[in-house]
Parts: structure tokens; C-alpha cells; sequence
């Protein structure tokens, strides 16, 4: 166990710089997921840090100890690949064992371990099974296990749940997430599902193009997306673009291309020079008019999908679309006219 | 009245779908008859002649022979060199096939896993003993083995056979080295194996069934190898191949040719339907469908 | 990935194998050609000479041997695919009873090809199986001359008997990665029986066959023990006319020229795969 620092981490694979100039620190015990569309680079600084790719530029500390010159197996890493990677020739047992015979543990050690995994996860009797004999959800437990049971400094995870069901993907998550609390190491989860990262972490990283674009906890990166890519990356988002034309301490009147609208910006400020700005707001954030509130918009409905909880509703308001996403008993149809209002603490402003 | 109808169509449905069920039955019936015809006549036929009763000739119009005798086989046994050309065959193949194993591995551990330039090249010359025709290879080769001193030689002979059975061995090696995932190396070297331990217990358990496809390959080419034979062992090494060829040339006597013939098929077929579960997964298929 | 350059250690363990290969094939390759042309010649004497050329390409027997041995490899090659291709055809899809008849009929391959020719020998031979058969149902008055005939059709039958399975197994992998799934698009987009086998099966498994056609072609090309004893009396196969010129007649140069000639065409119909193979993929 131990924190992970990465340092002006730079990595180009012919033409494609893979990750660009990346700075990131990680607490001991700590789980960050690095989440992106593919091709952003997280697989590749997975990889860096697992010692399977060498970087052009940067280096990688575990502690204090500087590990770019140390060859995969003697980093005390364990990575769960997204295909599991389990050696098909060797029974779960020995499967789970590898590491631990790697590390020279003697036969009695690696027998109190491995049942000691094998129990918390739920193996139990499937020692002498091959990993063709499994399904995919005793798969993915049996590379979990063969990670966990060598005590690793980091654990790695590339993508682990994509080739799970969607049912199974939620238990395995928090399998996952109970474990590494329970042990405390110290994590680093690569996805490209916003659920997962969102349900999962301590911090998230949101990579575009082998840079960072945002970084911060679940709560943060959702209520105050600060690009619009991460904004519409994670979840749904409405994006608009106006003019500032009054302000009176935290509060901003903008002048958007559906109306007036008023903005209580909580972190950041506008920058006093600039006009305009780029804000963002959450369909679901989006309510049923009455009177009094705030930001009112009238619209005709384009499109409504009933999805059981809510209401999924694109509407028109002076010819700008929008999305709704409402808990409305009322059953509603394209070509409604509905009014909507916007809490001004909803929105958030984005840097470019 | 609707009732009827529909049920009077489904009937008819049904009856169309025996009848064409049938045909396909029939045809395929048929299909499996003409196969195992094609394959068991011929061996059948040298069965049958292989037994012959000498004081009784099998000869037209007769469809099978009038009496059966071992007679044949002792005398194959009795007066030609067969069991000295079976001695030389089988102590060849597995010297050829360990050979041609130990210097595939290597070979064929880069061609499947490394990035290099040129792997197309290599992986076509790999192909050329069995691209060049035999015979000009082996009346060539015969002279540069002559200046090594290696015709008539037992070695030389082992050298020929191991350089015919290589192209299989490289080819279907390389296919396996080529088949192991990327991510199972990498687990064992995350957790912690060298590269040693990554040989021993990752590279070799899980290129064993394409070995094993690639050794009975090769075993079966040696076993069959004529050309270089002919030309490089030739009076001093007969093996099953040239005596058969020589019991086949102008002094043609079926009989004697029929007991050659069986002694040098019934272990490939033997071995054939041991390894049926290697040639399933196709390796031969997988590593010369491509040049 | 960066195409990376061959490391010194890359080249050693590439060496056992490729440089063996080399070494042999390529001093036979080399000697061959060099003595078409009088150098380094068995005689002793080393002198650049065109007259065995002469004397191979004015000889109506290296023509007759060429057109021959050329004859062979491609109606073998033709014959063993137009027969195995149907059969790949029907194992596709698996059935009862599929499997010991794919280990039938995989059992020439095992078959020595020498035996594969004694085999079938005994059944097209004067007297053989075939022509007794044929006699017996009053079909033919007179036995058929099917082995040493003058067009060779004995060691074409003989050739497709014993490679067949070869063929077979790389032409069955080809089909058998075609998924289902497209023959069904195909079939809902309204293709019939002859579009499927057409459009689909043929074209996709083109790259197999090509291949098998290629290793067909050279076997029988450059055949010397089927056409030795199953062929005609006149003209023997390019290889048979060199082992004679080089054995019987000791004129090593000329057998050489042979040699060249059949190394030169060997690499023509190679060459001319991988114009076929690149154009089959630009059309996919």
C-alpha cells in the first residue's frame, strides 16, 4: 500500500499523443477512476504505471520510490485486465496461487490466503475448476482474487465489468468498492462508464485527448461540471451560451437565446472582462412552473418518452431545444404547451 | 370453417417439410456412402492383396481373391530389406522431429510474438521447402551435402528430413505463440513472474496442443519424405518410401508392394485418429491458409 | 504501434529456424542456378556457358515435359478444389455421424503419397477394381488403360486422392468463419441457394483456396514419384526429365537448367497468388 504520483506524464504512439503532459497524485488507500471515451489515454497510463508501457516523458512514484526503471514484475502491482486475462492451462487454485508462489510464499502461507480470498469472495469449491468451466461472473472473481491475494501496493483495473451483464455489473461494483475499502489499498479504476466511475470512487479523473479536464469527487464532477465535455460526457445536459448583463453579487442575469435567465454561480466566478458565458444546467433539474419560481420557460413539447419514474421530454422554446427529464403523474404528449422553471443554483459555469 | 382450413395447411406444411427432410436424409445417406467408399476401397483392395494365397492368383474376372494367406508378409519380412528401411524410418522421424522442434522454438516464439520488420519474408521463407520443388532440392542439396560429407549418412539423412518438416513446425508453432493473449502475459508478469517462469509456466503449457499438432506433422512428413531420400540416402539408407518405390518400379510386384503399403499407412492412421482432436482446432488449416 | 527495429537478440533466436532454411534451400537454389550456366560445375570446370540452355530449350522432350508437368499441377490443383469444396460445403454444419466421416476422410492425408499412389493404382490399373467392375456390367467390352495412359488422367486422380484432405481442411476453415449470422442477411435480404454459394461461401473462402490451389499446384508441378510410376512412358514430368538428365545422362548442367526452369515457374504462379490474394482483398 501505498500513494501513487505521476508527474508530467507524456506518451505518443506514432502519431497519436496518447497522454499529454499528465500530473496526477493519489492518497494511499485512496480509489480514483480514470474515466473517458476510448482513446483518451487512460488505458495507456494504466498501463505506465503497471510497467507494461514506457513513458516518453514523466515518471511514476509509488511512495517516495521512483519506479520508471522497474520492470512489471517487480512493481507489486496487480491488474484485473478487462478480458481477465486468467492463465486457461491452470486450475482457480493455481490460478490465484501464481503471484504468491511469484512472491516465494511458502505452501502454508499461500493455502491461508488464497482460502481467505477465495471465502470473501465467494469461491469457495471451485479450487480444481479450469476458467473455461466458469461463468463470466466467477471469472472476473477468480482475476479479482488472483489481484487482491498477492497484497498489492496498487491494484489496477482495466475496464473489469464490461463483459458482465448489467445486473451483475452493479453487484460486482460494489463487491469491488466493499473489498478495497475493507483493505484500503490504494486503486486506480479505468472505465468508460459514468455510472460505474460515479457509484464507485473517491475522486474521478475525466480524460479527453491525454489531458485531464476535470478533476474531483462523484458529487463535484456531476453538480459542477466545468467544461462542456465533461458536462456531457457525465449524465445529460442542457448547454447554452449567453450574454452577462447584470450582476449583483453571486447572482448574474444572462441574456440567453430563450430568455433572461438568472444564475447564483457557487465556485467560480465570471470573470469581470468577459461578456459572455457558457452554462450548463441538468434535465432533471428542470420542474413544473408555479408561481414564484425562478427562470421561467414556456415551450411546446417535441417529444415525451415515459420511462416509468420520470418523464423524458425534449421541448422547443422560441425554436432552442431543450431537455426535461420530470416525475410528472400526468400523462403528456408532443405538442403540449408546458412551463418550466429552472432553480438558479442549478446551473453551472463552464470554462470554455 | 376457418378452423379446418388452417388445419388442412398446417398438415400440408408438415408433410412438405418430411418429404423435404427425407431428402436431405437420402442425400445425405448418399454422401457418407460415396465417402467412405472413396477412402476404403483403396485400402481395402491392398488389404486384400496384401493376403493373396500365392499357389492361388487373384486374377480377372474374380471380384475378391479365392483363398487368403499370410504368405506374403513373411515373405516381405523374409527377403527384402523392409524391416532395415523400417528401422531407419522410425529412428529418422524422431530425431528429425526433435530437431526441427528445438530449432522451430526459438524461430517461432519471434515470428508470433515480436513486432519486427520483414516478417512476411520470413514467414514465406519459412515456407520454402515445401514452395521448392522437391526433387531440384534434393538433387542440389545432394551436392552441397556431398561437400560436407553428408550423403549416405545417417546425419544427413536426419538434417533432410528435419529441414521438409520445419515449415510445418515453424508454421504451426508460430500460430500458437501468435494465439495467447496479450493480457494473460502481462497478468503473469504483474504478478511477478520473469521471464523464465513466464516461459516454463505460460509460453510452453499453452502452445502444447499446437506442438503437438506440429510434431505430428512433422513426424508424418518424415515418415513420407521420398525426394531427399531418394537422392541423399539412397542404396546405402532405404527407408519405407523408396523401397516402395523401388517394389513399385520396373519390376512391379503388387503383392509385395501391397504389405509395404500398409506397414507405412497403418501408424499414420493410427496416429490419425489419436491426434483428431489437434487437427479439429484446424492448426494446419490456421497456419498455411495464409502465405 | 511503432514498427520497431529488429533487435540483435530478435535475430539470433530467428536464426535456428529461418537461417537453417536459408542455408540449405538457398545453396541449393543458388547451385542450381549457377551451374544452368556452367559455373561451379561437377565436371570441375567453372565457365560461363549459355549451351545447356540451348540445348534444354531445343529439345522437344523439355517442351513436352514442361506442357506436361504444367498440365498436371493445374488440373490437380483445379480438380482437387472443384471435388473438396462441395464436401467443405456439407461438413460446414455439424451432424450425427459428421465426425468419424471428417476422420475418414481426412485419412489420406496421412497416407503417404506414394502409398496414396499404390492404392489407387490397384484400383484403375489394367486389371485392376475399376475395370473389372465396368467388365462384369457389360459396360466396356475391353479394359480402360486408365494408369500410364498418355494424358495422365491416372495421376491426376491419384493427386486429388491424396491432397484432397489437405484442401479440404483449409478450405473447411475458411467456411467456417463465416458466421451464420451472414448467411441469414444474406437469405433475408432475399439471396437464393446459388447467391449464397456465389456471392458469400466462394468469395470468402477464396483466400483458403487460393492458397490450397498454390500448395497443390507446385506438389504436383514439381511431382517425381507419382508420375514415375503412374504416369506415361513419354513425356515424363519436368522433374523426372531432370533426375534422368542428372542420374542417367550425368549432364548435371542441363539438369540444372530444368531445375531453374522449375523454380522460375514455381515462383511465377506464387507471385501471381499474391496479385490475386491482394486483388480478392481490395474487393472485399
Amino acid at each position: 500500500m501505498s500513494n501513487l504520483k505521476i508527474t508530467n506524464l507524456t506518451k505518443r504512439f506514432s502519431e497519436v499523443l496518447a497522454v499529454d503532459n499528465l500530473n496526477l497524485e493519489v492518497a494511499d488507500g485512496e480509489f480514483v477512476t480514470l474515466l473517458g471515451p476510448s482513446g483518451c489515454g487512460k488505458t495507456t497510463i494504466l498501463r505506465t504505471i503497471a510497467g507494461f508501457c514506457n513513458p516518453d516523458r514523466g515518471e511514476i512514484f509509488f511512495g517516495d520510490k521512483i519506479m520508471n526503471n522497474i520492470p512489471p514484475n517487480k512493481r507489486n502491482t496487480a491488474m484485473c485486465f478487462q478480458s481477465y486475462a486468467l492463465f486457461p492451462h491452470m486450475s482457480v487454485w493455481d490460478n490465484i496461487s501464481f503471484g504468491l508462489k511469484m512472491q516465494k510464499i511458502s505452501r502454508q502461507g499461500q493455502k491461508k490466503k488464497i482460502s481467505q480470498v477465495m471465502e470473501m469472495l465467494g469461491l469457495e469449491g471451485l479450487e480444481k475448476r479450469k476458467p473455461g468451466q466458469l461463468s463470466g461472473g466467477q471469472q472476473q472473481r477468480v482475476a479479482l482474487a488472483r489481484a487482491i491475494v498477492t497484497e498489492p501496493k496498487i491494484l489496477l483495473f482495466d475496464e473489469p465489468l464490461s463483459n458482465l451483464d448489467a445486473k451483475l455489473r452493479v453487484q460486482v461494483r460494489i463487491e469491488i468498492r466493499d473489498m478495497q475499502k475493507r483493505l484500503g489499498i490504494t486503486t486506480i479504476y479505468v472505465t468508460h462508464d459514468q455510472d460505474e466511475a460515479l457509484a464507485i470512487s473517491d475522486r474521478i479523473v475525466v480524460m479527453e485527448r491525454g489531458h485531464i479536464e476535470q478533476l474531483g469527487d462523484p458529487y463535484n464532477i456531476y453538480r459542477n461540471p466545468e467544461t462542456s465535455f465533461v458536462a456531457g460526457f457525465i449524465g445529460l445536459a442542457n448547454i447554452y451560451e449567453g450574454t452577462v448583463v447584470a450582476r449583483d453579487g453571486s447572482r448574474y442575469t444572462v441574456e440567453a437565446p430563450f430568455g433572461k435567465v438568472v444564475i447564483v454561480s457557487d465556485g467560480r466566478k465570471i470573470p469581470e472582462a468577459s461578456k459572455t458565458v457558457k452554462f450548463v444546467w441538468r434535465p432533471e433539474d428542470m420542474k413544473i412552473y408555479i408561481q414564484g419560481a425562478p427562470n421561467r420557460v414556456k415551450g411546446k413539447i417535441l417529444q415525451a418518452v415515459f420511462m416509468g419514474n420520470i418523464t423524458d421530454i425534449f421541448i422547443d422554446v422560441q425554436g432552442n431545444k431543450m431537455r426535461a427529464q420530470i416525475d410528472e403523474s400526468r400523462k403528456l404528449i408532443a405538442g403540449d404547451v408546458i412551463e418550466f422553471s429552472i432553480p438558479e443554483d442549478a446551473f453551472s459555469i463552464l470554462r470554455g | 370453417m376457418a378452423l379446418t382450413d388452417s388445419t388442412a395447411e398446417t398438415s400440408l406444411y408438415l408433410i412438405q417439410a418430411r418429404k423435404k427432410r427425407n431428402f436431405y436424409l437420402l442425400l445425405m445417406i448418399f454422401f457418407m456412402i460415396v465417402l467412405i467408399l472413396w477412402v476404403g476401397i483403396p485400402i481395402l483392395m491392398a488389404v486384400m492383396w496384401s493376403l493373396v494365397d500365392p499357389k492361388n492368383p487373384w486374377s480377372y474376372p474374380n471380384l475378391f481373391p479365392p483363398s487368403f494367406s499370410l504368405a506374403q508378409w513373411k515373405y516381405v519380412f523374409d527377403y527384402t530389406n523392409i524391416g532395415r528401411a523400417l528401422r531407419n524410418s522410425y529412428s529418422i522421424a524422431p530425431l528429425a522431429v526433435l530437431l526441427s522442434f528445438v530449432l522451430s522454438l526459438p524461430t517461432s516464439y519471434v515470428l508470433g510474438r515480436k513486432k519486427i520488420p520483414g516478417k512476411k519474408f520470413f514467414m514465406l521463407v519459412v515456407l520454402l521447402p515445401i514452395i521448392m520443388p522437391g526433387m531440384v532440392v534434393a538433387l542440389f542439396l545432394s551436392r552441397v551435402f556431398t561437400a560436407f560429407g553428408l550423403s549416405q549418412t545417417f546425419f544427413g539423412l536426419v538434417l533432410a528430413h528435419t529441414l521438409m518438416s520445419m515449415p510445418y513446425m515453424i508454421r504451426v508453432m508460430t500460430t500458437s505463440f501468435q494465439a495467447i493473449p496479450q493480457d494473460v502475459i502481462d497478468a503473469a508478469e504483474n504478478l511477478g513472474a520473469n521471464t523464465f517462469v513466464k516461459i516454463r509456466d505460460i509460453f510452453l503449457p499453452m502452445i502444447r496442443p499446437g506442438l503437438l499438432a506440429g510434431m505430428i506433422f512433422a513426424f508424418t512428413v518424415s515418415i513420407e519424405e521420398f525426394n531427399l531420400t531418394f537422392i541423399i540416402g539412397t542404396p546405402t539408407f532405404e527407408t519405407i518410401p523408396t523401397i516402395l518405390f523401388s517394389f513399385m518400379g520396373y519390376n512391379f510386384i503388387r503383392t509385395n508392394a501391397s504389405v509395404v503399403a500398409l506397414l507405412m499407412m497403418t501408424p499414420n492412421i493410427i496416429m490419425l485418429f489419436i491426434v483428431e482432436r489437434f487437427l479439429k482446432s484446424d492448426y494446419l488449416a490456421a497456419s498455411l491458409g495464409k502465405m | 504501434m511503432k514498427e520497431k527495429k529488429i533487435s540483435p537478440i530478435d535475430l539470433l533466436m530467428l536464426f535456428p529456424g529461418v537461417g537453417f532454411i536459408l542455408l540449405f534451400i538457398g545453396s541449393s537454389i543458388f547451385l542450381t542456378l549457377v551451374q544452368s550456366f556452367g559455373l561451379f560445375s561437377i565436371t570441375g570446370k567453372s565457365v560461363f556457358t549459355l549451351e545447356n540452355w540451348k540445348a534444354i530449350l531445343q529439345a522437344r522432350e523439355s517442351m513436352d515435359s514442361l506442357f506436361f508437368s504444367l498440365k498436371m499441377g493445374l488440373l490437380s490443383s483445379v480438380g482437387t478444389v472443384v471435388v473438396a469444396f462441395p464436401i467443405a460445403l456439407f461438413f460446414r454444419k455439424g451432424g450425427t455421424g459428421k465426425g468419424i466421416l471428417g476422420s475418414i476422410i481426412k485419412m489420406p492425408l496421412f497416407i503417404p503419397a506414394l502409398v496414396a499412389a499404390f492404392l489407387i493404382l490397384n484400383l484403375i490399373s489394367y486389371s485392376g477394381l475399376v475395370n473389372t467392375v465396368l467388365m462384369r456390367l457389360n459396360l466396356i467390352n475391353e479394359p480402360l488403360r486408365m494408369l500410364n495412359d498418355k494424358f495422365g488422367w491416372g495421376v491426376v486422380f491419384i493427386q486429388i486422392w491424396k491432397n484432397l484432405p489437405f484442401v479440404l481442411l483449409i478450405v473447411m476453415a475458411a467456411l467456417a468463419s463465416i458466421r451464420d449470422d451472414t448467411i441469414d442477411a444474406a437469405k433475408n435480404l432475399g439471396a437464393g441457394y446459388w447467391s449464397i454459394l456465389f456471392r458469400i461461401f466462394v468469395p470468402l473462402a477464396m483466400p483458403g483456396i487460393l492458397v490450397s490451389m498454390i500448395l497443390m499446384f507446385i506438389k504436383a508441378f514439381g511431382d517425381f514419384p507419382i508420375v514415375s510410376v503412374a504416369g506415361p512412358i513419354y513425356p515424363a514430368s519436368m522433374a523426372a526429365r531432370m533426375h534422368i538428365m542428372a542420374t542417367i545422362y550425368q549432364e548435371w548442367d542441363q539438369a540444372a537448367v530444368l531445375g531453374v526452369i522449375i523454380i522460375v515457374t514455381a515462383f511465377i504462379v506464387i507471385w501471381a497468388y499474391s496479385r490475386f490474394a491482394e486483388l480478392a482483398k481490395g474487393e472485399v
